[in-house]
């Protein structure tokens, strides 16, 4: 209940924030000098502009409940829309995420183990570096160097033209452009992650219970991967619930940069030509799944750390 | 250990099974070495997707391009800028006007003005000829009896919190007996020509509430603004230009059905629709009448005098079968909306705006939202079908990841930035074109100011600019100077006037002519105030704000003070150039193809939110502007705006700095395919035609396997 009126705020918040700041749909404003005050009063009236904002609120809410909303820049209902965009983006956000989890938990056990050594430093040096270097920047490094080297398309969601391609091609291909950008998308991520990783293992190797295990004797792999690991993962497990609103985020610069059809790219587009509804929409989803999320850490926190109990 | 093998199995086995994707994917050179079907497709890189593929609709470039590959208009512009015919084979403007009998006025004998007498007297000048320059009469003159006719008048109101809203009032207008002028071309002086026998001030004393009657009670505010509209809904000397378009017969559809008239209407209605919300309103609001002559003849009546009405009828005419009323209901059932939504329905709403459907040399194949619009050539086009098999527009957002595209062989065409085609220019494989267009940047001074308001000012400080410094180094020497408000490849340029002068000195002088002096600190001062103002300009144009820069430093060794301010462009607008609150701003215009600049430069025009933001007033341009408008004749029309050209130059309002040149590169191996009488293929290099544009013979572009020499 406490969630449903955190959303009702938040959505109107957002709502009120959007409409207040400065710019208008394109559509009123059509850069034709010759329309008349007459003309565009109509069209504002039309999209409910000169309405007051609770007013718009409540046709927003209305629309998006029966379905009905329609997208101010081509009048094309928002929800179907919005689930095309969201079936590209899964497969990036999918492969991204993948990448980062298992990437982060390797190198980051690993450097905690041979603290100070080589590894670690190199390690350290380079997730900082991957930390400093803005994403797009090394992206367009690989687009080049791909492109110019290799000699193979990488933008887009699949080769332009492979329409007429095998099955199995096809299916390649597919997942040949998932991996530049989920892999740009990703190494900021790893180098974040396994930070965290380091310094939770590194934190619980110091715990006494460390120190007993190795005392009786067990290999200090077991030490290490069962008594260690097991309990340096807990603030992770909450870290799953935060997931989920990167679902409906998307990746507005590398979606822009690598020419992906995706959500992000969806968002963006709507911002830049004030389409309310889209904007409203994707910022409502978000709310949702970011309220949803925090409640699945609740729970997967509970479950995972016997010392916590749901009421 | 089990975990820590996993561990380290999966992210190895992730990788490993996502690059050998790579080994499954076509090289570019496979893609175009192993595929001829490259050499007749086109791919154009596009930053932005298309909103909606309807001409009466439509507001951006993208989807405007993707329309008119598969929409055709009435007319369109050849190689030179005039007028041609497509969808119409020719065409003839000729003019209906009408003059009240308005009894209250008086002939200059003192008889009193009847019908017939009206008649009688106009005839008999027109017979005896003391009417002088009168315009060559279809038929003899006719007096129309009266009669009755209701329609809606749409009024603009404000409420008390500032926001516009309309209120429709329906009126009966009784309309009196009236004279008919029937004439071969379009005059925008008849009536002037007619006081010899009626007399000044004709319509002085015509009694409009005698004659318009509203059917319900107006409340009391909104009777002065319906009165102001009186004139209007009943003039009392009318112009009505008329255009009889003739249509091509047998001219298809891409479904196969047979265009017509009936199409052309429609069309128009459904421009008008106020369902369909189009921003083509106010093109086609000056049109009275659009009438049926017969399947391959349209008339259209205008309302009144305004010449660039018919530049309206290049846009797409849409296809009446798919698209009339019951078609849209039908859709509309289908979908299964509520009741709400099924009331608003239009064409805005309809499925068509997805997958159109026209006259045009490519037809419409698929739209795959964000990533690309297919095309394919129109086999029983009217004229020779497009060498182009396919036709794609990729959506490629990054302007960097486009020219990677291009580069690989993958698009063939982007809108490349100057930097960018400067690093063709060398380049043996691929050809580049730079050529002016219809846009140009400027400094516009708020007139209203009294810091601006002497014309000896405004051009002193144009003095202190070089303009060929920001051509050279900030636009590459892509760029031509400019004098006036016109784009300098149409013929309303008025080449005879020289650009002012870079002379700071001779800046200074004039300043201290208009009373400037030369304080302690350096800068110009007049009666204890130093000359000291703002100019600012939109956030987001590199080019733009390095001008501010410039002009700041040029006036600063003047002794003028300046200081600069960028603004969002949303704000920018809002809360300056719409209210006219700014000093001085830099701004760039980019023109239509007509002459009209009633909405930049008209003395009306200057109010908030409307286009004359810097408030130039001067009643001689006013003057000429409306009668440029009015002005059905060619080589008149030019005559006027070279003048008005010369006037707007002398004033100054604007610094007028330059006209950039668009630049475009292209692969060598696309040429122009011309095929002569023995039906051999010649190849021509591609070339701009006079508005810039290189894609006007794009039916004929073709990618040939070799590079060829010309």
């Amino acid at each position: 209940m406490q969630r449903v009126i955190l959303l009702v705020i938040v959505s109107f918040m957002a709502h009120s924030i959007i409409h207040l700041a400065p710019g208008e749909p394109s559509e009123v404003d059509p850069m034709n000098p010759r329309m008349k005050p007459e003309d565009i009063a109509k069209i504002r009236a039309a999209f409910h502009l000169d309405d007051p904002l609770y007013l718009q609120y409540g046709y927003w809410i209305r629309d998006l409940f029966t379905g009905e909303l329609k997208s101010f820049k081509d009048s094309q209902p928002v929800l179907p829309k919005i689930w095309d965009r969201f079936l590209n983006s899964l497969p990036l956000f999918v492969v991204a995420t993948l990448l980062v989890w298992t990437w982060a938990f390797p190198t980051g056990i690993y450097g905690a183990v041979h603290r100070g050594g080589m590894y670690d430093r190199f390690t350290i040096f380079l997730a900082y570096a991957l930390i400093s270097i803005p994403g797009f920047f090394l992206s367009y490094l690989v687009i080049l160097w791909v492109a110019g080297w290799l000699g193979v398309p990488v933008i887009s969601i699949k080769t332009f033209g492979m329409d007429q391609a095998q099955p199995v091609f096809k299916m390649m291909d597919r997942v040949w452009h998932l991996v530049i950008p989920s892999l740009m998308s990703a190494l900021g991520g790893v180098a974040i992650l396994s930070r965290y990783v380091r310094s939770q293992m590194l934190e619980v190797l110091g715990q006494d219970y460390v120190r007993t295990a190795r005392a009786k004797g067990l290999e200090e792999d077991t030490v290490i991967y069962r008594h260690a690991l097991g309990n340096a993962l807990l603030p992770f497990v909450t870290m799953f619930g935060f997931l989920l609103p990167g679902l409906i985020g998307g990746s507005v610069i590398f979606e822009q940069i690598f020419a992906w059809p995706g959500l992000g790219r969806l968002g963006y587009e709507a911002i830049l030509s004030r389409d309310f509804p889209v904007i409203m929409t994707l910022n409502f989803m978000a709310a949702v799944l970011t309220l949803a999320g925090t409640f699945l850490s609740d729970i997967l926190y509970a479950v995972v750390d016997p010392r916590i109990r749901l009421q | 250990m089990l975990i820590k093998r996993l561990l380290l199995l999966i992210p190895l086995v992730l990788v490993v099974f996502l690059l050998q994707s790579f080994f499954w994917v076509p090289t570019y050179e496979n893609q175009a070495a192993g595929n001829p079907n490259r050499l007749v497709t086109y791919i154009e890189g596009s930053s932005g997707d298309a909103k909606i593929l309807n001409p009466i609709l439509n507001a951006d470039s993208a989807s405007a391009n993707i329309v008119n590959h598969v929409f055709e208009g009435l007319l369109d512009l050849d190689e030179h800028l005039n007028l041609r015919g497509r969808l119409a084979v020719d065409w003839a403007i000729t003019e209906q006007a009408y003059l009240l009998v308005n009894a209250h006025h008086r002939f200059p004998d003192g008889q009193e003005v009847n019908g017939t007498s009206l008649l009688q007297r106009l005839s008999q000048a027109l017979q005896a000829g003391v009417l002088r320059d009168m315009p060559e009469m279809l038929q003899p003159l006719a007096l129309l009896p009266a009669s009755q006719r209701t329609e809606q008048v749409s009024l603009l109101k404000v409420d008390e919190k500032g926001k516009p809203h309309v209120v429709e009032v329906p009126v009966t207008v009784q309309v009196p007996e009236r004279i008919v002028f029937s004439l071969k071309q379009v005059d925008q002086d008849l009536f002037e020509r007619l006081i010899p026998v009626l007399g000044e001030r004709y319509g002085d004393q015509f009694s409009y509430a005698d004659w318009i009657h509203p059917q319900k009670a107006v409340a009391p505010e909104d009777e002065e603004l319906l009165r102001e509209k009186y004139p209007e809904i009943l003039p009392v000397a009318e112009h009505n230009p008329t255009i009889v378009f003739h249509l091509r017969q047998g001219v298809k559809f891409h479904d196969g059905h047979i265009f017509d008239a009936g199409d052309v209407k429609f069309t128009y209605e459904s421009i008008m629709n106020p369902k369909n919300l189009s921003p083509r309103t106010p093109d086609f609001e000056p049109i009275k009448t659009v009438e049926i002559i017969d399947p391959l003849t349209v008339k259209i009546v205008y309302k009144r005098l305004y010449s660039p009405a018919i530049n309206a009828w290049t846009m797409g005419i849409l296809p009446e079968h798919v698209l009339h009323a019951e078609a849209l209901n039908r859709e509309k059932q289908e979908r299964g909306l509520s009741e709400a939504a099924q009331q608003t329905f239009g064409m805005r709403d309809s499925q068509f705006n997805r997958r159109p459907l026209g006259t045009g040399r490519f037809q419409f194949v698929e739209w795959q939202g964000d990533e690309y619009i297919h095309l394919r050539r129109f086999e029983d086009y009217w004229e020779e079908p497009a060498q182009y098999h396919e036709y794609f527009m990729r959506i490629i957002p990054d302007l960097l990841t486009q020219e990677v595209e291009f580069r690989t062989g993958a698009v063939d065409f982007y809108g490349a930035l100057p930097h960018q085609v400067a690093r063709y220019k060398e380049d043996p494989t691929y050809q580049s074109f730079s050529s002016l267009g219809f846009a140009y940047t400027y400094i516009g001074y708020n007139n209203r100011k009294p810091l601006f308001a002497s014309r000896e000012v405004r051009t002193a400080l144009g003095m202190a600019i070089n303009v060929q410094e920001i051509t050279d180094f900030l636009i590459y020497g892509e760029g031509e100077r400019i004098t006036g408000p016109y784009p300098q490849n149409t013929e309303w340029y008025n080449p005879s006037i020289a650009p002012i002068p870079y002379d700071p000195e001779g800046a200074k002088a004039l300043l201290a002519h208009m009373g400037w002096k030369m304080n302690a600190e350096g800068w110009l001062e007049k009666d204890g105030k130093v000359f000291e103002f703002t100019l600012i300009t939109n956030n987001g144009n590199p080019i733009r704000k390095n001008i501010l820069t410039i002009a700041q430093n040029a006036w600063k060794r003047i002794g003028v003070k300046v200081n600069t301010q960028v603004f969002e462009w949303a704000v920018f607008l809002n809360d300056f150039v719409n209210t006219g609150d700014f000093d001085a701003v830099v701004l760039g215009w980019s023109m239509g193809i007509d002459p009209d600049l009633y909405q930049i430069w008209h003395s009306s025009q200057s109010g908030p939110q409307q286009l004359n933001f810097v408030g130039y007033h001067n009643s001689k341009a006013d003057e000429l502007i409306v009668r440029i408008r009015q002005e059905y004749n060619r080589n008149r029309q030019r005559d006027l705006t070279h003048e008005l050209h010369r006037v707007i130059a002398e004033d100054q309002p604007y610094t007028f700095l330059y006209a950039p040149l668009s630049t475009r590169v292209l692969d060598k191996k696309i040429v122009l395919v011309e095929r002569d009488a023995n039906g051999q293929e010649h190849y021509k290099k591609i070339f701009p035609i006079k508005s810039g544009d290189i894609t006007f013979y794009f039916y004929k572009w073709r990618k040939l396997d070799h590079t060829p020499d010309f």
